[in-house]
């Protein structure tokens, strides 16, 4: 009944747009989808999950509960975000309407990729997701955001063709099983052919690795992030991308019932580092703020798949990276917005002394650079400890030494930008102009990052019980 | 039968590999869809009528007269009637794809165990096929060829879940039916915006985005 509210609720909200056309409803019907959305996941998350699912296709279980809290916590933020962004937006009644349908559509597409029972009616709606976010991305109309979209719905959809490929060929392996629920393909797991399962791992991680932004295959990443307005970079970083990760995770615990594990964490180890290494070299030169945030994605996304890939306490890392990046992302996109708006260009160089023309979003800035790095009191911290811890406990010193190496460079990238933009003055012929525009800012454009980022720091020194039984649940959920 | 159907299938990939005119490539989408059309009804057993008339509108309708219409209409608004500038000389793309494709022919000879759980010469053609699509999608100058090709990348993949006798759920068919419907429609309005936005549909115009000397 709830999961159906939270399924059915979006449809609704377009269809009375579409009858009403009224200006004022478009943020209401999001904002109220997104308290729903909130809603619903908090009661599961208090109540408990249920032992069976009740839907056939959908469902929430151990697996997928903390994604679905996560998502709803973001889109909240956004929302009312989303409300103070919008009144700087000019442009015709018709379109702001396309947005709205457009945000709709693309939470209802993440939250039915993150509940689907069934792996084909995962890629249905990873599939849609990119569907929906194109027209966000293209919202600005520009020329770069014309490319920007042109090249993610390309590069994606390529991508999750290639990752049916992969769905077709784990058909072949299950034999006489003709099925793609999870939980019969996890019960009979152990008699699947591993060749064509192997096979088919390659596949589903390349193709859904697209759509997380794994190297060597994110090169959409950094054009739609930077090119989207800034609560809808926020969704795509702290929403989309984890949608991606449950799936490969649902297909890698396949892998592990199968016996053919080492087989993916060796794949996945590769793509992970990859992404690293790649932040690392292309953050080092940049010089656009949200192509930066959108590498650091990428990074974070690295991370998850090497947590992953490391196994035993790396996998409860994992899950909480997710949680924190996901909290402390947004954050910095959504600031990234106001720093749009005030200075009104996306160049680092443009940019100086965000914390002498708006001190609010310059200690944003600040504070989301500190969480987003892992500097204590960061819950990024206790993650990649547990990892390093991890990579310790299972003897590979020659990994974690890389791992710190990149990281460490990565991070110096990150501060060298946001140092040069926090501090300093800001220039003085435009200083007037800079504090007019800090001036239209709404106080919902500041409040929504305050609360992650407290939520993102509270949780690197206090993670409540409810939460670890929630990341244990997905643990054992995942990985078996 | 079903095997000549099959042959025929990839050689028009052959077909497109060597021409540059995009008409002709519309043309070849369509051929595709009947051609896919004949191989469900000579191949697979017709245990399930709704199904199979799932299976009859999906290749009749969509893969054979919908998209190539749309398409069309793309082309006549674009008036970009030709894409000759390849990255390499359409005499060895052509000659590549062969060869792509004669390797297909040689999986499905292959004596493996793992072989027998699918029917070997659809695996090799639609591998092939797929294959041969990525190659010119890298190879081909102009956007709208680059859709062409991802629909035969989609025919590839058809072609290939065909291979496997099993069928999946009807909400899954529709899903991904509608999806790559809605790919195909999202492409091509982003073909016309960016004819008009980059005066021309060459895939070299899309070169602003970029990490160095970035402009706003």
């Amino acid at each position: 009944m709830m999961i159906n509210m939270i399924l059915l609720f979006p449809v609704i909200a377009c269809l009375i747009l579409c009858i009403f056309k009224c200006k004022w409803m478009n943020n209401l019907m999001i904002t109220l989808y997104a308290i729903l959305h909130f809603c619903v996941s908090a009661y599961y998350c208090t109540v408990g999950v249920p032992q069976q699912s009740i839907n056939k296709y959908f469902g929430v279980d151990s697996s997928n509960i903390v994604f679905l809290a996560v998502l709803s916590v973001v889109f909240l933020a956004v929302a009312i975000y989303n409300n103070g962004y919008m009144k700087h937006e000019q442009t015709e009644p018709r379109r702001l309407r396309h947005y709205a349908y457009m945000v709709l559509i693309f939470v209802l597409s993440m939250t039915g990729a993150i509940l689907s029972n069934n792996l084909g009616l995962s890629w249905v709606f990873i599939e849609a997701t990119t569907l929906a976010s194109a027209y966000l991305i293209y919202f600005n109309k520009t020329k770069n955001s014309i490319e920007a979209a042109w090249k993610y719905v390309y590069i994606c959809s390529i991508g999750i063709a290639l990752a049916f490929v992969g769905i077709i060929l784990l058909t072949v392996s299950t034999g006489n099983l003709n099925t793609l629920a999870y939980n019969e393909l996890y019960a009979n797991a152990s008699g699947f052919n591993d060749f064509w399962l192997k096979l088919s791992f390659v596949f589903i991680l390349f193709g859904i690795g697209t759509k997380m932004g794994l190297a060597p295959v994110h090169f959409w990443l950094p054009d739609a992030h930077s090119e989207s307005p800034s609560p809808i970079s926020a969704l795509l970083s702290a929403a989309l991308l984890n949608s991606a990760f449950l799936v490969i995770l649902k297909v890698f615990k396949i892998t592990v019932l199968a016996g053919c594990e080492d087989y993916a964490r060796a794949m996945m180890l590769v793509m992970g580092f990859l992404s690293l290494f790649i932040t690392a070299v292309f953050l080092y030169h940049i010089n656009n703020y949200k192509r930066m945030l959108a590498y650091s994605s990428v990074e974070n996304m690295g991370i998850l798949a090497i947590g992953t890939a490391v196994g035993g306490i790396g996998v409860y890392a994992a899950i909480l990276h997710m949680i924190g990046h996901s909290l402390i992302k947004s954050s910095f996109f959504m600031t990234s917005g106001n720093v749009l708006e005030i200075f009104k260009t996306k160049k680092i160089k443009s940019v100086t002394g965000i914390l002498k023309t708006d001190k609010k979003t310059g200690w944003l800035w600040v504070l989301s650079f500190v969480g987003i790095v892992a500097l204590p009191p960061s819950v990024l911290f206790v993650s990649e400890f547990l990892m390093i811890k991890a990579m310790f406990y299972f003897h590979q010193y020659a990994l974690c030494v890389l791992f710190v190496i990149l990281l460490t460079v990565i991070m110096f990238g990150l501060a060298k930008a946001v140092i040069k933009m926090s501090f300093g003055l800001p220039h003085s012929d435009k200083e007037e102009e800079y504090e007019q525009n800090a001036k239209t800012l709404s106080f919902g454009m500041y409040f929504p990052q305050i609360v992650l980022l407290i939520m993102a720091f509270v949780l690197g020194l206090y993670i409540p019980k409810f939460l670890n039984v929630l990341i244990n649940g997905t643990i054992t959920g995942i990985v078996g | 039968m079903e095997n000549a159907l099959i042959i025929l299938f990839g050689l028009t990939m052959l077909y497109m590999a060597a021409t540059s005119r995009l008409m002709a490539h519309i043309r070849i989408l369509a051929v595709q869809g009947i051609l896919l059309f004949l191989i469900c009804y000579f191949g697979t057993e017709k245990t399930d009528l709704f199904n199979f008339l799932f299976l009859a509108f999906e290749t009749l309708i969509v893969k054979a007269l919908v998209i190539p219409l749309f398409l069309n209409h793309i082309v006549k608004k674009t008036h970009e009637y030709r894409d000759m500038e390849a990255n390499i000389p359409h005499f060895y793309c052509l000659f590549i794809s062969s060869v792509i494709l004669f390797g297909g022919f040689l999986i499905s000879d292959i004596n493996f165990p793992a072989m027998k759980m699918i029917n070997p010469v659809y695996f090799g053609v639609s591998i092939a096929v797929i294959i041969i699509s990525l190659l010119l999608i890298t190879i081909k100058h102009k956007i709208l060829t680059n859709v062409v090709e991802f629909i035969t990348m989609e025919n590839g993949i058809f072609l290939l879940s065909l291979s496997v006798a099993k069928e999946m759920p009807v909400i899954v068919n529709l899903g991904v039916l509608l999806d790559i419907f809605i790919a195909v429609f999202i492409l091509g309005l982003l073909v016309r915006q960016i004819n008009k936005e980059f005066d021309g549909i060459e895939v070299s115009h899309l070169s602003d985005l970029k990490d160095c000397e970035y402009d706003d």
